[in-house]
């Protein structure tokens, strides 16, 4: 591939045109990711205009160098900036203009010190940097193009692709830093904004406009799985947001630190951004009467927006009461592993109590998660024979109305959840989902823990051995081994779906070829291979 | 005079069925990219669900045009002074809203009843049917318009989808969208409730989820009308109706094709059975 060691004015100003025009493609898929801070549903299209005002006023610019491009981005942004991440995305591009100044050109370097300039301003423009935002994106993306140029990279291009790599990253993981993007099940929408800039930037300096024109940007997808929010992230009580108010303040002289010491108590989220000639505000306020008052003293104001966000908060609301399960019932888990955890979870399990196989939980650990549900009536999936003893306890101990489904593998609990009817009764519900437990068998794979016999098996001291629902009756030398014998036994003619859940300690090779088998052997069998993270059992196969 | 009956694409009457009836189908839109099709008028199923599943871009839809039910109107006024209209609930779509204004632009010069189903599909094309077999038993706009809405609670649609992909993209999911998220490969079966799509249960494949419709079928102890559909799978519809046929006189079962409309919700592979209950005596 081509290098690059220098990028111009001109190419400077074309890279984020072509951006601009990949951004907004994208535009509407951004708005839809829209959580945070206030679920108005706009930040694409905020970014993707701010984009604009920012390249008109870099194709106008006089001053072809590098700097002056930089500068009438910087000018533009500000001028155009929309909505909290138009705001934010102008100081980036002044951070840029900064890290720029004085530069015909600008080398890889220079990039790189230009971004980390960028993600500083960006940081100091709000009053309370909230991490798992585009913020945290920028921050990252600098810090890896740094990386780059540390380690003697000098090809602008190679180290803009480690930057855009980890922008990508960087986004999937703000779910991990930022509550309700987890909850929603959702990217940062502007963390996503400011990874399709640079990766528009990137495509074109590698000359791939042809396949822009072709194609739209990806919105990147956190693997996290999307569990049931729970009530109270809906029913979050924060201070009333008031009014969103938002504009351009004019005038000479204008001191943006000042103004922002002064208006950092009358409200939240504050951004104060500027030079001394123009000054963007943005504020959540209970009182937009006051900050306009204060505004009109210093200059004139401009593009002047105020939004009252309880009633966008509440139209949000409304979004999230449909999002959750339409029931009164909640159904609790016992598993242990993260990956079964989560499986549970993402099938609309209200909790999962951690226990297992040789981990039992007691009766008061269920009895604390029962509590904590919001239901009142809650069904119990032990998993396991013996926590059911346990669970059928939790009635005589709680006003809730408690019903055990006596689920003993995985499996089985997987097939109960499936089975649960939306519409039914709590009572036909129980037995809708004890009934569908006939309709699954479990193969279980595990390591002796000493030598035995047992069902006319001779088994050796770590061996693995294999139970299906629950009989130990094979024995082998591999895991693979253990599994064929089993299935061998079963009449898969009937069989649709099976399942793999990996434990936490399965070589990913020893999976693959578990699988690989399974759909040489049956191949009118689905096979999907889930990574349970369980301790004790290298392998539980559910077959429906 | 005798009431006409109006009802729009979604019910997936087809227009066989429809001149047999002498029922009148307003056509719904369907737009891939920036050409714009009357739905199963000038894009038939087949290639609709061809093009679903290789174009990229999802296609949208758009009710009818309130002018497009009042050309209807005004033509069937020529005949008739009384007319029903049956259209597609009015939480999944606008077409209700479309019929209603073109109502006002009438003027009056014909007495029009407007039904919301809180259906779609053969869900809403069940009712459509009980009401022309009043009509034709001799009943009038009122007694039509009665017996459909009295239709309205006891019509059941419950489907089984392949993916929710597309539900979720259309935006309309509704209270379905408990069911995504799953880290396992399922497939929801849905029903329609208070108009709106609603979660019924999951199965993870297709026979469990034809057994499912069964038993909603098979436990119904008092079957007025069944109807099945499918998308884009025929047989697995022909092997449903196959074994409704152990409850139910296989030949009053009512067989359609899925609209394209729904369709592009549905997505390929979706079937549908909708089960009217007979009303409790």
């Amino acid at each position: 591939m081509s290098q690059m060691s220098s990028i111009a004015g001109q190419d400077l100003r074309d890279m984020f045109s072509a951006a601009t025009t990949w951004l907004e493609k994208s535009s509407a898929d951004i708005d839809a990711l829209n959580v945070f801070p206030v679920p108005d549903g706009d930040t694409g299209t905020n970014m993707m205009l701010t984009m604009r005002s920012t390249m008109e006023e870099a194709f106008r610019a006089p001053d072809h160098s590098a700097a002056g491009v930089a500068h009438a981005m910087a000018r533009g942004a500000l001028m155009g900036a929309r909505g909290n991440s138009g705001v934010i995305l102008s100081q980036i591009w002044r951070g840029l203009a900064q890290g720029l100044e004085d530069k015909d050109s600008f080398n890889a370097a220079d990039l790189a010190a230009a971004l980390q300039q960028s993600a500083q301003i960006a940081y100091k423009g709000v009053s309370n940097p909230v991490e798992g935002t585009m913020l945290t994106v920028i921050k990252d993306a600098a810090a890896a193009a740094q990386a780059q140029v540390d380690a003697g990279n000098e090809d602008i291009i190679s180290v803009l692709e480690a930057t855009v790599d980890t922008a990508a990253e960087s986004v999937a993981n703000t779910p991990m830093l930022l509550k309700v993007l987890k909850d929603a099940g959702v990217v940062d929408a502007g963390g996503q904004g400011v990874y399709t800039i640079l990766e528009g930037a990137l495509r074109y300096l590698r000359g791939e406009t042809e396949l822009m024109r072709l194609r739209k940007p990806q919105i990147i997808v956190s693997e996290l799985p999307h569990v049931a929010p729970s009530l109270q992230t809906a029913a979050v009580d924060e201070v009333p947001y008031g009014y969103c108010t938002e504009f351009l303040l004019k005038g000479e002289e204008l001191e943006p630190e000042t103004i922002r010491k002064r208006l950092e108590k009358k409200g939240e989220s504050l951004i104060v951004v500027g030079d001394d000639s123009a000054v963007r505000i943005h504020i959540h306020t209970l009182t937009p009467g006051n900050i306009l008052q204060f505004a009109a003293r210093l200059g004139t104001m401009h593009q002047v927006s105020i939004r009252n966000m309880d009633e966008q908060h509440q139209d949000f609301l409304e979004m999230q009461k449909e999002r959750m399960p339409t029931i009164d019932t909640a159904v609790i888990a016992v598993a242990s592993g993260d990956g079964l955890s989560d499986v549970f979870g993402s099938l609309g399990a209200a909790a999962v109590v951690p226990g297992g196989q040789t981990m039992n939980p007691s009766t008061k650990d269920i009895l604390q998660v029962v509590e904590a549900t919001l239901s009142d009536k809650v069904i119990i999936l032990p998993n396991n024979k013996n926590i059911i003893a346990t669970a059928n306890q939790v009635q005589s101990l709680t006003q809730k109305k408690i019903a055990v489904v006596p689920t003993r593998t995985i499996p089985q609990g997987v097939v109960a959840l499936l089975a649960f009817d939306y519409e039914a009764e709590f009572n036909a519900n129980a037995e809708i989902m004890e009934k569908a437990l006939s309709s699954v068998k479990t193969i279980e794979v595990t390591r002796s823990v000493r030598a035995t016999r047992i069902n006319g098996l001779k088994i050796k001291r770590k061996q693995p051995i294999g139970l299906l629902d629950g009989q130990l009756i094979a024995v082998g030398d591999t895991n693979p081994d253990v599994i064929n014998q089993l299935l061998s036994r079963l009449d898969l003619e009937k069989a649709e779906v099976i399942t793999i859940y990996s434990g936490v300690d399965a070589e990913a090779a020893e999976v693959e070829q578990i699988s690989a088998g399974i759909t040489e052997k049956y191949p009118q069998l689905q096979v999907e291979v889930i990574r349970g993270g369980q301790p004790h059992y290298s392998y539980i196969i559910s077959i429906e | 005079m005798t009431v006409k009956i109006v009802t729009d694409s979604l019910s997936d009457i087809t227009s066989d069925l429809a001149g047999e009836l002498g029922v009148t189908v307003v056509p719904l839109y369907v737009r891939f990219g920036e050409t714009v099709y009357k739905d199963r008028v000038e894009i038939t199923a087949e290639e609709f669900y061809r093009r679903l599943v290789s174009t990229p871009a999802l296609p949208s839809t758009t009710q009818p045009t309130p002018n497009d039910f009042f050309q209807v109107y005004d033509a069937l006024a020529k005949e008739t002074d009384e007319i029903l209209v049956i259209v597609v609930s009015s939480k999944l779509s606008g077409t209700y809203q479309s019929a209603t204004q073109a109502k006002e632009m009438m003027k009056g010069k014909c007495r029009i009843e407007i039904v919301d189903s809180l259906s779609v599909a053969m869900g809403m094309g069940l009712i459509v049917i009980a009401a022309v077999n009043a009509v034709k038993a001799g009943a009038n706009l009122d007694e039509a318009a009665d017996l459909a809405r009295r239709c309205v609670p006891r019509s059941h649609l419950i489907a089984y989808f392949d993916t929710l992909k597309y539900l979720a993209k259309g935006g309309r999911i509704g209270k379905a969208s408990g069911l995504l998220g799953s880290l396992l490969s399922v497939k929801p079966i849905l029903t329609t409730k208070d108009g709106e799509m609603s979660p019924l249960t999951r199965v993870r494949s297709l026979n469990a989820g034809l057994d499912y419709l069964y038993s909603v079928a098979a436990n119904c102890p008092n079957i007025e009308g069944l109807a099945v559909e499918h998308a884009t799978t025929p047989d697995d519809a022909d092997k449903l109706v196959e074994r409704l046929g152990a409850i139910y006189p296989k030949e009053r079962i009512y067989r359609a094709v899925i609209s394209p409309v729904v369709g592009t919700h549905a997505g390929p592979n979706a079937l549908a059975l909708t089960v009217l209950e007979g009303e409790k005596k």
